[in-house]
């Protein structure tokens, strides 16, 4: 039998190299992916000008950026960031309300159940004409199917949230003579957090498809448009390139939020072992 | 109503020696309850009746506690026995403004009670009664904040940290409760209520959760931290564990079930002895009967 030359590696550097491997998997599977993607765009008989390469759409993203173009893409994302952001605000005080009314009374709490029934199953761009007609070809409009998107996820969650509530941390705020705002505030959001941020993270996935979507049916609010207007012009000017790029800063946008939320996860609801990380 | 004052052989007013003290000489030697109650009750229960609403409609009314009458002097540890439901912790909920009564009265310091409030510290079974996101520390803190809104933020943190260091969670202060023991969490909740400075400590079993073994460092601990307490609290304790009654309370109230009453109260000269003392032999036998005759 013939001897390996190859010093063998101790137990430590396998294991070392194997968490390192691990660490980055999701890292791997990424590249393996946008690799896939490149190789069948240039080996491939795909129409570049129907499915353009990888790495083409780094190419016009980075230019959209302004790194070797005109910095064009800052707009249009900001511009679909600021509808999200303020329909998300509003969607969280409007939850807020809805839920701490209806752990005030019956009456509110059938309402929203009722409420929340009918209009979590809309797909909430169904309500764009009517939203137009009401606000016009305006950001208001935008705002309006966006929050509608948003808010019936955040309060159905905040529900289940506060009804799982255990009733000794509720006494305990009765028994520190906590007013209904004190209690809100000091027990139950802090006591709902887990469901709240599963509630933010699920609507904020709505509200982003939402603004999107709503903006490539939509087009421009105002004096500007958002990415959606943008990925819709690269289609009429043939720029199929743009569109992907796109398509792809909708994606990183999506990520960087899914980071945000599991960051403010590990520093409150995992750290207090409110919820298993 | 059996009222066993003088009928119990040993019924004699001790006065409070902490156990473990490693300087007994550098913490105030507490009022013995025969001291205290010269200073009045407290807690004035008179012939309470509480019913819960069950069935459809809540229509059906289903009698917990029937007639029961006592006082709490101040200063003193009540405990209240008796078997699985008699009613002691619907007593005990009332007496903390958490339940409304259905006839009789409860009054403290002279006043009904209609609500929880900060006089009435209420110590729970349960140990999520500790909130998740503040330490330890943070968490006796809290309970001082609410108290005293105004108080001095250095003189809160000295209060909330004398009473961490006497559960002996010192170590434990910046921990997070997910990370403590039910022992340390129970530890925490009672630094937590003794820090508030209630008229009255209301303890619904908050030992029978835990093993044997804490059970009774936790009963040893009670007794420790009452009598190093500058004004010693006012304290009533719900339980089904006879021992624990002999070994924690001054008085101890007996409860029949079905609906619950008063069996008997009982004087203990035994309080804060070991099980194997002749004196606390004895009352546990004579409470032991007591709940048996019940049986």
């Amino acid at each position: 039998m013939r001897q390996s030359t190859m010093p063998a590696l101790p137990a430590d550097s396998w294991q070392g190299a194997y968490a390192f491997l691990r660490r980055f998997q999701k890292l791997f599977v990424i590249c393996a992916i946008f690799l896939i993607w490149e190789l069948v765009v240039r080996y491939g008989k795909v129409n570049p000008m129907l499915f353009p390469a990888f790495s083409d759409v780094v190419a016009s993203l980075l230019h959209g950026l302004g790194i070797g173009g005109k910095p064009e893409l800052w707009q249009y994302m900001w511009e679909t960031l600021s509808v999200i952001l303020q329909s998300f605000a509003l969607s969280v005080v409007l939850a807020v309300i809805l839920t701490s009314l209806a752990l005030a009374s019956s009456l509110a709490k059938d309402f929203l159940s009722v409420i929340t029934g009918m209009f979590q199953p809309l797909p909430s761009i169904a309500l764009l004409p009517m939203a137009i007609l009401w606000f016009g070809f305006s950001r208001e409009s935008l705002v309006f199917v966006v929050v509608m998107s948003m808010v019936w996820p955040i309060a159905s969650a905040l529900t289940v949230g506060f009804a799982t509530i255990s009733p000794t941390l509720v006494r305990l705020g009765r028994n520190y003579e906590l007013n209904a705002i004190g209690t809100l505030t000091q027990i139950m959001l802090p006591a709902a957090l887990p469901m709240l941020i599963a509630g933010l993270r699920v609507g904020w996935g709505f509200g982003w498809r939402t603004v999107v979507a709503a903006e490539l049916v939509f087009g421009a609010t105002g004096s500007s448009g958002g990415i959606g207007w943008y990925i819709n012009n690269s289609r009429l000017f043939m720029n199929v390139a743009d569109g992907f790029a796109g398509i792809l800063l909708v994606i990183i946008i999506g990520l960087i939020m899914e980071s945000i939320f599991l960051f403010i996860q590990q520093r409150t609801t995992y750290r207090w072992g409110t919820e298993a990380a | 109503m059996v009222n066993t004052h003088d009928a119990f052989m040993n019924v004699r007013p001790m006065p409070l020696q902490p156990r473990t003290a490693k300087d007994p000489a550098a913490r105030p030697v507490p009022a013995s309850p025969a001291a205290s109650a010269q200073a009045g009750n407290v807690v004035e229960i008179e012939d309470v009746c509480i019913d819960y609403s069950v069935g459809p409609g809540r229509r059906q009314k289903i009698r917990a506690v029937e007639n029961v009458s006592i006082s709490v002097r101040r200063g003193e540890k009540l405990v209240i026995l008796g078997p699985s439901g008699c009613g002691k912790s619907t007593l005990l909920m009332a007496l903390g403004g958490f339940l409304p009564i259905s006839s009789g009265s409860i009054k403290v310091n002279g006043a009904s009670v209609s609500k929880p409030s900060m006089e009435r510290i209420m110590v729970f079974q349960d140990f999520q009664q500790l909130l998740p996101w503040f330490s330890v520390l943070e968490n006796v803190k809290w309970g001082v904040r609410k108290r005293w809104p105004k108080l001095d933020p250095q003189e809160a943190d000295r209060i909330a940290r004398r009473q961490v260091e006497l559960v002996g969670l010192s170590r434990q202060a910046d921990q997070y409760p997910n990370t403590l023991s039910g022992g340390q969490k129970q530890r925490c909740a009672i630094a937590r209520s003794f820090a508030a400075a209630p008229e009255i400590l209301l303890m619904d079993e908050p030992f029978g959760a835990l093993d044997a073994i804490n059970r009774e460092r936790m009963q040893q601990e009670l007794n420790n931290i009452w009598s190093q307490q500058e004004v010693p609290t006012t304290i009533a304790f719900v339980t089904h564990d006879v021992n624990e009654a002999v070994f924690l309370g001054h008085r101890v109230m007996v409860m029949t079930s079905g609906p619950g009453r008063v069996r008997a109260v009982v004087d203990n000269p035994a309080v804060d002895r070991s099980s194997e003392d002749p004196d606390a032999a004895n009352l546990a036998m004579h409470l032991r009967e007591l709940l048996k005759e019940e049986a």
